[in-house]
């Protein structure tokens, strides 16, 4: 599935968005709100699902080498966020939906393909 | 889905059997208590890697009855008591928070 | 006078500096040998004592206790309207910004940066006055330090073997608290390690070991360094902190274990993971705590693949 597929499925925000990203096929996703957790994963990471609205999501993404972060709950995305996700080069979404509906948007979205 | 039919459900270990069975309402994933606190519905059931005993008054609190571990998260025997006093259900899974809540709204919605 | 500020980034300098800057504390420069006056000493007179000790500022001292400044822009005022009779408490400049004499040198260089004032009080931990600090006790400081550390390098030079040009040597200092730039040097050092095309699960071995330690830092001590040393082959990540340590180590390094209180919680940490991490993602650990002494935790990462050498050059 494409970033703008998600996108448009999740009525997200686009805080920021990297250049290459249209292209990706994206396989990995990590639903989480504890950093040390992503980090623990052994595969690859293509998005990261998460309700921590804070830096550290964005530096945690960029650790792992995913293309980019979903804010979930609407939470409101920090100005010290915009920065990071421009400065590292992480995708930066925001939808108002929940972790577990996200979840079931991406699902039935493979589905379709 | 109700919990019992949810017991069913191979990906799943019950830890807990001692519950007030009803039909789920919807999920919840979250590893933030503070935002299960907020956002979480009641019958929700609660997908999280906090395998921690304050988990369970969370849930207790808004009324969630059923708490899925992630990621093969050890489940502490203080935990499993709160959850046998509060009559709540627990499960492990080796899934994690996104195959979990795949897995479980898939489910949610065959009904 | 420059308006550019003081050239020393974290970005840019060399670890040489960096860590000197870091490990020289205010107290190892400033003066000690005070010219102090009294609130109640007329301008007149502290213009006497500025003009026989040639300084051009004077703290105005009671009791060890600092209550203001007085500088030669104020006697100059002071000229110009007449009331040279009149007393320091009434003129003195009680906005005053002062440096605790254990912080490290690289505080000092910033303050001299922001605030553009001529020197700055050192206080002690009891907020007695102990000093006071110019640029010029900097630039001497430093330069003697830099002397001392040059000769030292030029002896080891003599000895050893050509230095490789892959090695990398940083260090970072990270703060109390500080979750925004905390994971800062996890990020740079990654994309360093992309840029020398090093195998990607090495280089994440190696950023979320460094992640892991930058927030360890953050959340449990009062602040601390993080030292990476990178070498064709492997790369070694040294985190030192100071107080308070940890009080149970064989506990802290089980899974789940936290002692982080619920609003580091709230902000994702603390989920007990971050030491077992470091040690699943390493080759060899060890990691030293004592409570009220601080913790030392290293972590050795091999590359599995060794680095690519260029042929550009």
């Amino acid at each position: 599935m494409k970033i703008d597929q998600l996108i448009k499925a999740l009525d997200c925000e686009v805080v920021h968005r990297r250049k290459e990203t249209g292209v990706k096929d994206l396989k990995h996703f990590v639903v989480s709100d504890l950093m040390s957790d992503v980090l623990l994963v052994d595969g690859d990471v293509d998005l990261l699902i998460t309700s921590l609205a804070t830096t550290q999501a964005i530096r945690t993404a960029d650790i792992v080498s995913a293309i980019g972060v979903i804010v979930v709950n609407g939470k409101a995305v920090t100005a010290d966020m915009k920065v990071s996700a421009k400065e590292l080069d992480v995708t930066l979404l925001k939808t108002k939906l929940s972790s577990f509906e996200v979840c079931g948007t991406i699902h039935h979205l493979k589905g379709q393909e | 889905m109700t919990i019992s039919e949810m017991t069913k459900l191979t990906e799943l270990t019950l830890v807990q059997k001692e519950f007030e069975d009803g039909v789920i309402s919807g999920g919840y994933t979250s590893d933030l208590l503070s935002d299960v606190i907020a956002n979480a519905e009641a019958n929700n059931i609660l997908i999280t890697i906090q395998a921690h005993i304050n988990t369970v008054a969370v849930s207790k609190l808004v009324g969630i009855r059923a708490i899925v571990i992630a990621n093969h998260r050890e489940v502490p025997i203080d935990m499993v008591e709160a959850a046998q006093k509060e009559k709540i259900a627990l499960f492990s899974s080796t899934l994690s928070q996104f195959s979990l809540s795949v897995l479980i709204g898939k489910h949610i919605h065959k009904q | 006078m420059t308006d550019k500020g003081i050239p020393i980034k974290m970005e840019e300098s060399t670890s040489l500096i960096l860590d000197l800057i870091y490990q020289l504390k205010i107290k190892d420069v400033m003066t000690r040998n005070l010219v102090i006056a009294s609130p109640e000493d007329s301008l007149d007179h502290i213009k006497t004592l500025m003009k026989q000790r040639n300084v051009t500022g004077i703290p105005i001292v009671k009791k060890d206790r600092l209550l203001g400044i007085l500088s030669i822009d104020d006697i100059f005022k002071a000229l110009d309207s007449g009331y040279m009779q009149e007393l320091a408490e009434k003129h003195m400049s009680k906005k005053l910004v002062m440096l605790e004499e254990d912080m490290p040198l690289a505080f000092a260089i910033s303050y001299f940066d922001k605030f553009k004032y001529g020197r700055f009080p050192v206080v002690d931990k009891n907020n007695l006055l102990v000093g006071m600090i110019t640029s010029r006790d900097i630039n001497v400081g430093l330069l003697m330090a830099i002397n001392k550390e040059v000769a030292r390098m030029e002896e080891l030079l003599a000895q050893t073997t050509p230095v490789d040009a892959h090695h990398i040597r940083k260090m970072f200092r990270i703060r109390k608290y500080d979750f925004e730039h905390a994971g800062n040097a996890s990020n740079r050092i990654k994309k360093l390690l992309v840029e020398r095309k090093l195998d990607p699960k090495d280089i994440r071995r190696v950023a979320v070991a460094m992640y892991e330690l930058e927030i360890n830092i953050a959340v449990h001590s009062d602040g601390g360094t993080l030292t990476v040393i990178i070498d064709q082959d492997h790369a070694e990540i040294t985190a030192k902190d100071s107080a308070p340590g940890i009080e149970h180590p064989e506990l802290a390094l089980q899974e789940g274990y936290s002692t982080a209180n619920e609003w580091i919680k709230s902000l994702g940490f603390g989920a007990g993971m971050g030491l077992a991490n470091i040690r699943r993602v390493s080759d060899s650990f060890d990691f030293q705590s004592a409570l009220g002494k601080g913790t030392t935790v290293r972590a050795v990462i091999h590359f599995k693949r060794k680095e690519e050498k260029s042929h550009d050059h």
